[in-house]
């Protein structure tokens, strides 16, 4: 399942991509089975813009964000084909002088190997179609070295910055990829460069230490602040989020903090270093909706003061309503749907996002509130069908024979994008059939045989 | 201390007869009655027994050691008990909290299994069936370590059992300095400090292994719980280092709940075990009670009880202290 939106990004208007997700494959191996929770989602997320994840519980949500913060456990890792490219000059920089022996130059490489060669390649399973093109001759070498077969092309293992423009001394452009990243650089990028806010604020501070303390240790981390000058700091990050009495509260522990104190303190340590991106994992669920309506408008101050990217994680559509630019819903591992906030809303096209927009009380006719039945499954083999098929009302004999791959839902938009046998709905059934199948046939199970890790030590 | 006098005094041990034998008259016993002060009503004997108590003033022993204060046999006994108190807990701590925590900190590897199963077997085997084994093995090392003699292995001792020589420091002259008495003169021996430690060793692992066993386990839960705990989650997404985790974020929240377990073991440092000094012919504390108890030493039992309870009172005071310095949640105020 790829998007088509790659090619054609440039044509919407927007900034460049901060972190562009591109066949994200997330999986636990466990003694029975193997849970694919993430299996194939690409998404990307821009400076400034706040990007939205739905699903109910169990749709893979949270598993995206710890793939992409690098804090996926054993038996969980992320699979050979993944890539997660941060895309920003100033840390291409920073972390070309810090890590000089992890830093490629890919224009070097280039010269060296033909991508469209590189199919034929004994260690590389990838066909042309698992990276979106049509022809073996679009690839780039971007695809290969972001997508774990960098081996194959004479890197070491931990090489991880990649320099497209410039030199290694003096990269232009590159950038670094989050799925080979590990030890001393993605210590760096978490926290440093993308930041992650928690689910219950309740928990989420040690209870042991001053949250003044906590703050301290991530200025010190990053920024190598310590004593007075970090204190500063901290009660200022304290007051950036709304606590009053900054200057006492910052000696205070956390037990001595109500909810939304805590969650604006997880807040305060999760900008302490000045992060490019900033996910939250259902930061607004453990509070009571007041308190909720607080934390979002901080966060949407935030974003505007700092130029903050930001992913955002919830199952409530009405804060996605709220809070988000561009919305992604997923379900049981994949994104079914992709669409601007505006549009999605307005016109949703999966029958599953319109399942979840009916079950918001108050939006619909009858007495009873509407459900979508069952539950989601648990995404334990391949994907050969639809996986919302089961649950879903307008499903049809092809639904459990076919797997959708996401396609535009009509010629005229290409931002707004469906994986459901429905779509285009421009051309017939059969014919969206016969196009899903063509595309999802070509589409390689790589990755799940064996492979690099990249997700057990960190 | 009420239970104490109650139990010895009006319970079938009879002190008088302990302390004349089989062939005493009946004109002895009676003028040790009076001596002892046995004829006396009870309630009087009980309030000067308890006034005696409150006021520290701890008596003589009647049975063990006639005529010796009470403190003068302490001085003796306890330093024994205190010597194989303090390597048991030490064994307990410096093994058993270690290993739980690498266990915790690497859960369900080759190492977990085989710490968590030593852990079980340590603590399942009972003190004196080990101390037996120990005794065995130590007296025909040669056989099981390879020719290694634990006899002579490093300091030479005379016998496996037996008192541990705690001769090794001592103070050999006093300066005074207007009202304090400092010491002048020390002596310390190696030797007999290596000595007493191999002697009490033995002993002391005996001793340990129980509370090494469930530190053990205990340490490892505590492990795996704050390791799994969103504060180590959101310590991760800051980008700390696994080092800093871990000696920060997870050790601290991990000693909570082995502060009880460690202070209750703290008790074996004074109470001491029966068993284990009886086998290993160590006379302390522990052995000191028993004969007391059991020849109706009024004075000796009601006074070692009044000690004993006075120091897991302390104990458990030193405890809750230590709670407040661990967990800022636990504190004076309010």
């Amino acid at each position: 399942m790829m998007s088509m939106e790659s090619p054609t990004e440039e044509t919407t208007g927007r900034s460049e991509p901060i972190i562009t997700v591109r066949n994200l494959q997330t999986a636990f191996f466990t003694d029975k089975e193997v849970i694919r929770a993430v299996d194939g989602v690409d998404f990307d997320i821009r400076p400034s813009e706040t990007v939205g994840i739905v699903g109910e519980s169990g749709s893979g949500k949270s598993v995206t964000a710890r793939s992409i913060m690098g804090l996926v456990e054993s038996p969980g890792r992320v699979l050979n084909g993944s890539s997660i490219r941060f895309q920003h000059t100033e840390t291409v920089r920073e972390f070309a002088r810090r890590f000089p022996g992890r830093t490629v130059d890919l224009g070097a490489l280039e010269s060296e190997y033909d991508p469209a060669e590189l199919f034929a390649h004994n260690a590389i399973d990838a066909t042309p179609e698992a990276f979106g093109y049509d022809d073996a001759s679009e690839a780039t070498l971007t695809d290969f070295v972001g997508t774990g077969y960098g081996e194959a092309l004479g890197l070491e293992a931990d090489d991880c910055v990649f320099v497209t423009e410039g030199s290694t001394d003096e990269p232009r452009d590159g950038f670094v990829e989050i799925t080979r990243l590990s030890g001393k650089p993605l210590r760096a990028m978490r926290g440093g460069r993308i930041a992650m806010v928690f689910q219950d604020p309740l928990t989420s501070l040690n209870p042991v230490y001053t949250v003044g303390n906590q703050i301290k240790e991530a200025l010190r981390l990053h920024q190598g602040l310590s004593g007075n000058e970090a204190t500063r700091e901290a009660v200022d990050l304290l007051e950036a989020v709304g606590i009053p009495d900054a200057r006492r509260r910052v000696a205070e522990y956390p037990h001595q903090f109500s909810g939304g104190m805590r969650q604006r303190a997880v807040i305060a340590m999760a900008l302490a270093c000045d992060p490019e991106v900033l996910i939250c994992d259902e930061p607004t669920t453990a509070l009571d909706v007041t308190i909720q309506a607080q934390i979002l408008d901080l966060l949407e101050d935030l974003q505007a003061e700092r130029d903050l990217a930001i992913m955002f994680i919830t199952h409530d559509m009405g804060v996605i309503a709220n809070v988000a630019h561009r919305v992604n819903v997923m379900y049981a591992g994949e994104i079914v749907e992709t669409a601007d906030v505006e549009p999605l809303f307005a016109d949703p096209k999966h029958p599953y996002t319109r399942g979840l927009l009916a079950s918001i009380p108050g939006r619909q006719s009858g007495d009873r509130l509407q459900t979508i039945e069952g539950n989601v499954p648990t995404p334990n083999e391949p994907a050969t069908y639809c996986r919302f098929a089961p649950r879903c009302p307008e499903a049809f004999a092809d639904c459990t024979e076919v797997h959708p791959v996401s396609l535009p839902v009509n010629d005229d938009v290409d931002d707004h994008t469906a994986a459901c046998l429905l779509y285009p709905e421009d051309r017939s059934t059969p014919a969206a059939v016969e196009r899903h199948a063509d595309l999802d046939d070509s589409i390689s199970e790589a990755g799940y045989d064996d492979g690099r890790t990249g997700g057990e030590d960190r | 201390m009420t239970m104490t006098f109650i139990i010895i005094r009006m319970g079938p041990i009879d002190p008088v007869s302990a302390i004349i034998g089989p062939e005493g008259g009946a004109a002895q016993r009676s003028q040790i009655e009076s001596r002892l002060g046995l004829n006396d009503p009870l309630w009087e004997q009980y309030t000067s027994f308890m006034w005696n108590l409150i006021t520290f003033n701890l008596g003589q022993s009647w049975v063990i050691q006639p005529g010796r204060g009470v403190y003068s046999l302490l001085g003796t006994y306890a330093p024994r008990t205190l010597w194989l108190g303090f390597w048991s807990v030490l064994i307990a701590l410096f093994v058993g909290i270690p290993l739980g925590f690498y266990a915790g900190l690497n859960p369900n590897t080759t190492g977990d299994y085989f710490a968590s199963f030593g852990g079980i077997v340590w603590r399942s085997m009972p003190n004196f069936w080990l101390a037996v084994m120990m005794l065995a093995v130590l007296r025909q090392s040669e056989r099981f370590f390879f020719g290694l003699d634990w006899h002579t292995f490093g300091v030479e001792i005379g016998s496996l059992v037996g008192q541990p020589p705690l001769d090794f420091f001592g103070v050999t002259g006093w300066t005074t300095i207007g009202l304090l008495s400092i010491p002048s003169g020390f002596y310390f021996s190696g030797t007999t400090l290596a000595a007493s430690i191999k002697q009490v060793l033995p002993a002391a692992i005996v001793l340990g292994s129980a509370s090494m066993g469930s530190e053990m386990r205990i340490g490892r839960t505590a492990v795996l719980e704050t390791i799994n705990s969103n504060y180590v989650e959101t310590a991760k997404a800051k980008g700390l280092s696994n080092r800093i985790i871990v000696w920060k974020h997870v050790f601290r929240n991990a000693l909570i709940p082995l502060v009880p377990i460690i202070t209750n073991e703290a008790f074996v440092l004074i109470g001491g075990s029966v068993i284990v000094e009886v086998v290993f012919s160590i006379n302390g504390l522990g052995y000191l009670f028993f004969q007391a108890a059991v020849q109706g030493d009024l004075p000796l039992v009601g006074s070692l009880m009044f000690i004993f309870v006075l120091l897991i009172v302390g104990m458990n005071i030193f405890q809750d202290f230590l709670y407040t310095i661990l967990d800022p949640r636990v504190g004076y105020e309010r």
